[in-house]
């Protein structure tokens, strides 16, 4: 049967904070439906296989590779895309510490390098160099050598008056 | 003096915000309403004739529009990025060279159905010898995979006498080295999109060169440059694989045949498959060197896998040949580097051009005459290193801005300090390494110019026009800082138009770490002669003489503070009204080099750069930790210190993954789970340090650090890996299997 003609199912889910709703097809993926149906591009393809970390969204706070979640399993749960990160008058810490530190090169690995990061400060306000670099370590950048990346995480885990 | 900060300044990227935000919008991020799908149908046999292709069958599925083949390629079948050696057909003619050569093009109103259709393609062949050793298709009697035989490119440099060198030796050292296929793996897969707009095929795309995308472009459709837009859309790295061709001669086919907008956005299976990778060398290398540690001579013989079509192959050799005795006074060479024809998936330009091999090559060497001497390795490396006025293996006289012995000496000072720490009672087997390198900025022996252009508008503000890719590396950035700083504006007051073939003019490819040096003197250039035309207009408003005049905050008025001065807008308005713009170009000082001889003037400056490893090796999996990685870069001048500072990053992070893990194998390696790249827990913190010495042809003095950033890093792990182990590896990458036998005393 050609995938076209697949049945659709009804899905709502909570996108950015907002509740949605959406008729897809049950093999596409989490990744597909905030793009196409979205237009959240801020979530980028890079692999398709959950290798490069580029597609991380979180999902109920949790880092996700949304290539790999096929988008029922979203059905009740909250999806956040870095478009629900921080906006341009009140960026994230995070987003402002990537600013600041220069930890930005070509930016496509940029939002799934920040969604990973920020699940690790909910979980670990204050981590390590090295603990940030774990849990970094789906997120493939070919720019930086994550050097400024790293630093930019540790930073915004410092700074003060905020807490995640 | 407040804008004088700029140069050599930390001020955030104008790009960052927008990517941080996801707001930054890729080509695959574009949306063209009513637009094809497009799929490409490939070539699963490495060397045939093709007697037939089939489209019925994929005509037939529902959705697919349009299959093109070969003989519906309005213009010249052929392309490539160096034009006396372009030889790569959009799509397969009579003949397929490599697996994963594109046959068909299949234009569907969905992707399913494209990709489906792509499917149903099928293509008679009649299988020819296919070749997969460059020496091998070297032999009498291979099969050609080109008309004019196998051999793309030889470049030869020779200078001095070899063989006296030779003779009177103190230590001899020959031995043969192997590099791997290298994929880029930028993050970002090729993506294009296009339409028609008034007649002009416009295409939007990933590219490092959107210039040269629209005029072989043009030369594919049969049309006229004018007829054809290239935009360069924000772009997800390139690192020399975005230089040639890839997705863009699909969507304008697409679109100027069938008059719909197109879009082709790769998969990274298909970004493996189809696109180029970096060239794997055999590099056999015999150098003499006096009891003092003195070269006398180096002779090195470079083969290079070239694929089944050119791209930069030729640019590969010369450079290669050019570097391949490393950053040192050497009064005697016999190089030879050749590009040779295979069924492989092409190699083309990735960050070094063939000199990133040739430095694992020459700087094993220099480890191993050391060693054989009883010298230190940085003490070998400083009695030879090129300095100000000294003559390269070409014979050109270098200038002032050499600063390898300033680079060397900051890496030695690292490396001294970790040395106290390398031997702890625990069994693990740990080494340093450094490694050296020189690298000429911009194309090889040709001239290469850049222009640019600024324009005052009528609200006082500027508008800067380059057609300088930004592929990550900052460009925009540190070319916005040299506009500012030139003419005593914020760089916020500078408005940007870049990448746009209908807005701006040729600035060459984003490539030979050539954009900083070259367009940046192009920019430089044109905002000196705007600033200049503008102090002068002022100077008849206020009836100053204009030599007593700045421009200073958007302001013209008398440089010592006294009297009245006038705003930007009002002189623009003084001018007529419209925006005030000059151009300016720039063209580094570079010649031919003798096609007998290689001597010659191939760059118009070189940077210099130095790194130190520190490595330690897991006694019982092999597994080797880099735990130390020191650089220190010659750039010239920082432009953007945070960029530099994450080029050096970036490139050490690159090279290790060339040292230690990076192989592609056509049929094994399909996407990055096989296909490892380095990660968080693989690079170390790397310790960046930069030296300046300035460039006096270069903006503000700088030269180039985008592909030093990675030459240096290779060898210095190796070398470290040689110490630790006590025996030498001669094959990259590093794998478990040779680190096994090296820590077994074997030669691996």
């Amino acid at each position: 049967m050609p995938v076209d003609a697949a049945p659709v199912v009804e899905l709502s889910f909570t996108l950015n904070g907002e509740p949605v709703t959406v008729s897809v097809e049950p093999h596409r993926s989490l990744l597909w439906v905030l793009r196409e149906r979205f237009d959240l591009t801020g979530t980028k393809e890079g692999c398709g296989v959950g290798e490069c970390g580029a597609c991380t969204v979180l999902l109920d706070g949790r880092a996700v590779n949304a290539c790999l979640v096929l988008a029922p399993k979203a059905a009740g749960r909250e999806v956040l895309t870095v478009e629900g990160l921080g906006g341009p008058d009140a960026l994230h810490p995070l987003q402002r510490a990537f600013v600041d530190g220069h930890a930005v090169q070509c930016g496509y690995c940029t939002p799934g390098m920040l969604l990973s990061a920020a699940a690790l400060l909910q979980d670990n306000p204050r981590p390590t160099r090295d603990e940030i670099r774990a849990a970094l370590a789906g997120n493939l950048c070919r720019c930086t050598g994550y050097t400024q990346i790293v630093d930019a995480v540790y930073a915004a885990s410092r700074a003060r008056g905020w807490a995640p | 003096m407040s804008a004088r900060r700029i140069v050599g300044g930390a001020r955030p990227r104008r790009d960052a915000v927008d990517k941080v935000l996801g707001r930054t919008r890729f080509a695959a991020d574009v949306r063209v309403p009513g637009l094809l799908h497009l799929a490409v149908a490939r070539s699963d046999t490495a060397h045939a004739r093709v007697r037939a292709v089939h489209t019925a069958r994929a005509l037939a599925v529902p959705g697919v529009v349009r299959v093109f083949t070969a003989r519906h390629v309005p213009g010249v079948n052929r392309y490539g990025i160096i034009a006396s050696t372009a030889d790569q057909p959009m799509l397969a003619g009579d003949r397929v060279r490599f697996v994963g050569e594109a046959v068909a093009l299949v234009a569907a109103e969905t992707p399913e159905a494209a990709a489906e259709g792509a499917r149903r393609v099928a293509v008679d062949y009649a299988p020819l010898p296919a070749i997969t050793d460059p020496a091998e298709a070297l032999e009498a009697g291979a099969a050609a995979i080109h008309d004019r035989g196998n051999l793309c490119f030889e470049q030869r440099i020779v200078r001095g006498d070899v063989d006296a060198g030779f003779a009177r030796a103190a230590a001899v050292v020959e031995r043969t080295y192997r590099t791997a296929v290298i994929e880029h793996a930028y993050l970002e897969p090729e993506a294009a999109v296009a339409w028609m707009e008034d007649g002009v095929l416009v295409v939007e795309t990933s590219t490092q060169n959107p210039h040269y995308d629209r005029s072989d472009l043009g030369r594919l459709l049969g049309v006229a440059e004018e007829r054809i837009r290239v935009v360069q859309r924000a772009t997800g790295g390139g690192f020399g694989g975005k230089l040639d061709l890839s997705v863009q001669p699909y969507v304008a086919l697409a679109t100027w045949l069938t008059g719909r907008p197109s879009r082709l956005v790769y998969s990274r299976e298909e970004s493996f498959l189809a696109t180029g990778k970096r060239h794997p060398f055999v590099m056999r290398y015999r150098s003499a060197a006096d009891g003092s540690g003195r070269l006398l001579a180096v002779e090195a013989d470079l083969l290079a896998d070239t694929g089944a079509y050119a791209s930069y192959a030729l640019a590969v050799a010369m450079r290669a040949a050019v570097h391949a005795a490393g950053p040192y006074r050497v009064p005697a060479v016999r190089i030879r580097c050749r590009t040779v024809y295979t069924n492989r998936v092409f190699s083309g330009a990735m960050r070094g051009f063939g000199t990133p091999q040739a430095a694992f090559g020459h700087e094993s060497q220099m480890d191993l005459l050391a060693g054989a001497l009883g010298i230190d390795p940085l003490e070998i490396r400083r009695c030879n290193a090129l300095g100000p006025g000294d003559v390269t293996v070409t014979g050109q006289t270098l200038g002032d801005s050499v600063g390898l012995v300033a680079c060397l000496d900051r890496v030695g000072a690292v490396r001294d300090r970790w040395a106290r720490r390398l031997r702890e009672p625990d069994g693990v087997p740990r080494g340093l390494g450094v490694g050296a390198m020189y690298y000429g900025i911009g194309n090889t022996g040709v001239s290469n110019p850049s222009t640019a252009r600024v324009a005052l508008d009528p609200d006082g503000a500027f508008t800067l026009f380059t057609g300088a890719a930004d592929i990550g590396q900052g460009s925009d950035n540190a070319l916005l800082a040299i506009c500012a700083e030139t003419l005593g504006v914020d760089p916020d007051r500078i408005r940007l138009v870049r990448g746009d073939t209908a807005r701006t003019a040729n600035a060459g490819a984003t490539s030979a770490s050539r954009q900083t040096y070259i367009s940046g003197g192009a920019v430089l250039r044109a905002a000196g002669r705007l600033r200049q035309r503008l102090v002068q207009e002022a100077a008849q408003a206020l009836g100053v003489p204009a030599a007593r005049l700045a421009l200073e905050d958007g302001r013209i008025g008398p440089a010592d503070g006294s009297g009245t001065s006038v705003s930007l807008a009002e002189v623009a308005a003084r001018c007529g009204g419209g925006p005030v713009s000059e151009t300016g170009g720039f063209d580094p000082d570079a010649a031919v080099l003798d096609r007998a001889t290689g001597q010659g003037r191939p760059y118009g400056t070189y940077a210099f750069a130095a790194q130190v490893a520190r490595v330690s090796v897991d006694p019982a999996t092999a597994e080797v930790r880099v735990d130390g990685l020191a650089a220190a870069h010659d750039v010239g001048r920082a432009i953007h210190r945070p960029s530099v500072l994450g080029q050096i990053s970036g490139g050490a992070a690159m090279g290790l993954g060339m040292a230690l893990m990076e192989t592609f194998g056509p049929g094994r390696d399909e996407n990055l789970d096989t296909y490892l790249v380095p990660t968080t827990l693989d690079v170390p913190r790397v310790t960046p340090m930069i030296v300046e010495q300035a460039e006096p042809t270069g903006p503000f003095g700088a030269k180039g650090v985008g592909e030093p950033a990675l030459i240096p890093t290779a060898p210095a792990i190796l070398n470290a890996l040689a110490a630790a182990c006590g025996a030498r590896i001669h094959n990259l990458p590093a794998t478990l299997e040779r680190v096994q036998k090296a820590l077994r005393g074997e030669e691996a």
